[in-house]
């Protein structure tokens, strides 16, 4: 099991050491000269090529690569050019509201898709369930930041029941002592900053967790009425399961996989709609920071936010991976 | 699946569908208002009328037929950066498709075809795109590229063949074990003409499924792109910049925000049900096995 687990995380690490060099070399490409941009206006040519050759730059892609993997791998992602501080402790400082987002939506994603998927299934055959079917379709074609400003404007403007921009109300303020200000809050016993980090995060938390509610009720339906064609359900059946523990002990196992395997292949597509969510809801999370970073041409911070949502995206596929495992006794004694 | 689609019975089937005629009956009227932009908006989508800004759209008191969908924070006509926005609409959903099935697919027949080593190459590669967040590498690409339309669809197919590539694999993956294609290389075809003339008309009614779907995936794309302002120029309208700017002036009118996310709803649906359509025409399953869906 342990080894297992090592070797789940080693094959990862040449995936994302290529993933930074495809992300370094497209960097490369930048119309902007990242040194023009860090000397005064009237420096001097000699100055400049000092510049460049300080930061590496005159030598070729590659080698460049390889001293910001070495950096790197010492934990000095370098600085930004936005704020001169060290880019590390930046990211680490947005990331605990991106993961917040991140857990928070999931579970409200999950709660809705299950919930939708299983009712849908319950109502099967009846002219519900196409209903609830034809929802579902229209909701999956709505992009996810244009699901931000559906919410913003009925839920946040129109019925003002949960705040919509920033993190926190502007009287308040966490107290940091993990960084995740959910839990600081309660650690600290604040339960005033607490709701109202919690009712900042509602909304952002819905918008992500309808985008994965729509998929994960559709798969969840369609492999539910799959298996309902097996036969040892009927087997099930004909010895007196009731319909409850049939669909809940039975199918729903069964029908997981699909699910689960869903969730690991849609990851990447799921993060990366954190990306304009954040940056809507005016939460300072990784989102808006990538989105900073782009507009201000600052490349250390956007090489490694890169690296961030990858290995968010690795993280993410290895938990689907081991619950894939746990679901699927065929899967573990192949491996 | 049906291997011998001819061109004709797909296209029949597909007007069986209903959700196709739908769908490519919108697809259809925005490519004619795109065409017909210049004729059909009231004024030109980047004049900026400082004394008429925030207007409401003509149903609503204070609005004036001269700008019949009302003005946004700068003066500018809704309805003509609307229909002039059409066209940035149109072309991606023109080219993105094509040209990620273009690479998506070359990719995908050596891979599938000659196995070995390059399959394994490009079957990593496939697998390391698809676990990077395609909006952010999107958004990293116009960083890298300047904005214009050009770099958009650029960026756009650079970041969406892998899933062409993926699914149409392992079409070629199937068709490649049939007789009718070993019966072809014994009968001492060239592998070239063996790849033409017998797997590519195999993996058609999957590419064609495969295509409507990216239409829509480019077009949410390219939003997303001009949303976060990384698209094409800002003299060029497009409905994500309009989200953009209407989310800043929500509270004095919300019109220029609720009109684009209206129009670039449709139009996802209108391109969703399209690809409904044309899916159960080709019958194509392993869309949905492959994740692509």
């Amino acid at each position: 099991m342990a080894w297992r687990m090592t070797c789940q995380v080693m094959w990862r690490i040449p995936m994302l050491v290529l993933i930074s060099l495809i992300v370094f070399v497209i960097l490369r490409g930048i119309p902007v000269d990242p040194v023009n941009m860090l000397m005064p206006p009237g420096a001097s040519t000699e100055d400049i090529a000092r510049m460049s050759h300080q930061l590496g730059l005159d030598r070729p892609v590659i080698v460049q690569f390889l001293l910001w993997l070495q950096d790197a791998a010492r934990g000095d992602f370098g600085t930004s050019i936005q704020t001169g501080t060290p880019v590390l402790a930046m990211v680490l400082e947005a990331l605990p509201t991106t993961l917040q987002l991140l857990v928070y939506g999931f579970v409200i994603g999950l709660v809705f898709g299950l919930g939708s998927g299983l009712l849908s299934f319950r109502l099967r055959g009846t002219r519900y369930e196409h209903l609830i079917m034809a929802v579902n379709g229209i909701m999956t074609a709505i992009p996810d930041y244009l699901w931000a400003i559906i919410l913003i404007v009925t839920v946040g403007v129109g019925l003002q029941w949960l705040p919509f921009i920033g993190a926190i109300d502007p009287g308040l303020q966490a107290p940091v002592v993990t960084g995740f200000s959910l839990i600081d809050s309660l650690l600290d016993g604040n339960l005033r900053a607490f709701f109202s980090v919690i009712s900042h995060l509602t909304l952002p938390a819905l918008t992500f967790g309808l985008c994965i509610a729509t998929p994960i009720a559709r798969v969840l339906h369609s492999s539910l009425t799959e298996v309902y064609h097996e036969d040892y359900i009927q087997a099930a059946r004909l010895r007196g399961v009731g319909e409850g523990p049939l669909l809940m002990r039975h199918a729903l196992r069964n029908a997981a996989l699909p699910t689960v395997s869903l969730i690991g292949v849609q990851a990447s597509v799921i993060i990366g709609g954190t990306l304009l969510i954040e940056s809507i809801f005016g939460l300072p999370g990784i989102g808006a920071l990538m989105l900073r970073a782009l507009g201000a041409f600052d490349l250390q911070t956007i090489q490694a936010l890169a690296l961030t949502y990858a290995i968010t995206v690795q993280v993410v596929n290895m938990f689907t991976e081991f619950a894939m495992h746990k679901l699927n006794p065929g899967l573990r004694s192949q491996s | 699946m049906n291997h011998q689609l001819a061109p004709s019975s797909l296209w029949r089937r597909a007007l069986r569908e209903r959700s196709f005629c739908v769908g490519a009956g919108f697809m259809l009227l925005l490519a004619l208002i795109a065409f017909f932009a210049p004729a059909l908006a009231p004024h030109n989508p980047n004049d900026q009328d400082l004394l008429a800004v925030l207007l409401p759209p003509f149903w609503v008191d204070g609005g004036t037929m001269d700008y019949p969908l009302g003005t946004d924070g700068l003066g500018q006509c809704v309805l003509s950066r609307l229909l002039y926005g059409t066209r940035v609409v149109v072309t991606i959903a023109v080219a993105a498709p094509i040209g990620a099935a273009a690479i998506g697919c070359t990719l995908a027949l050596l891979a599938g075809y000659q196995g070995g080593w390059l399959d394994w190459m490009i079957t990593r590669f496939v697998d390391l795109w698809l676990s990077f967040p395609a909006v952010l590498l999107a958004l990293i690409l116009m960083v890298a590229l300047s904005p214009g339309l050009q770099n958009v669809i650029l960026a756009i197919v650079f970041v969406d063949w892998a899933r062409f590539c993926r699914v149409v694999r392992a079409d070629v993956l199937v068709i490649r074990r049939r007789e009718y294609v070993a019966a072809a290389r014994i009968s001492g075809a060239r592998t070239l003409g063996v790849i033409w003339r017998e797997i590519v008309p195999g993996i058609v009614p999957t590419l064609i499924a495969l295509m409507a779907l990216e239409i829509s995936i480019a077009v949410v794309a390219e939003s997303i792109l001009s949303f976060a302002g990384m698209s094409v120029g800002s003299q060029t309208p497009t409905w994500g910049a309009m989200i953009s700017d209407g989310l800043n002036s929500m509270y004095s009118s919300p019109y220029p925000l609720l009109l684009p996310v209206f129009c670039m709803i449709l139009t996802v649906l209108a391109a969703t049900f399209m690809g409904q359509g044309l899916r159960q025409a080709t019958d194509v399953r392993s869309l949905e096995r492959n994740g692509a869906a």
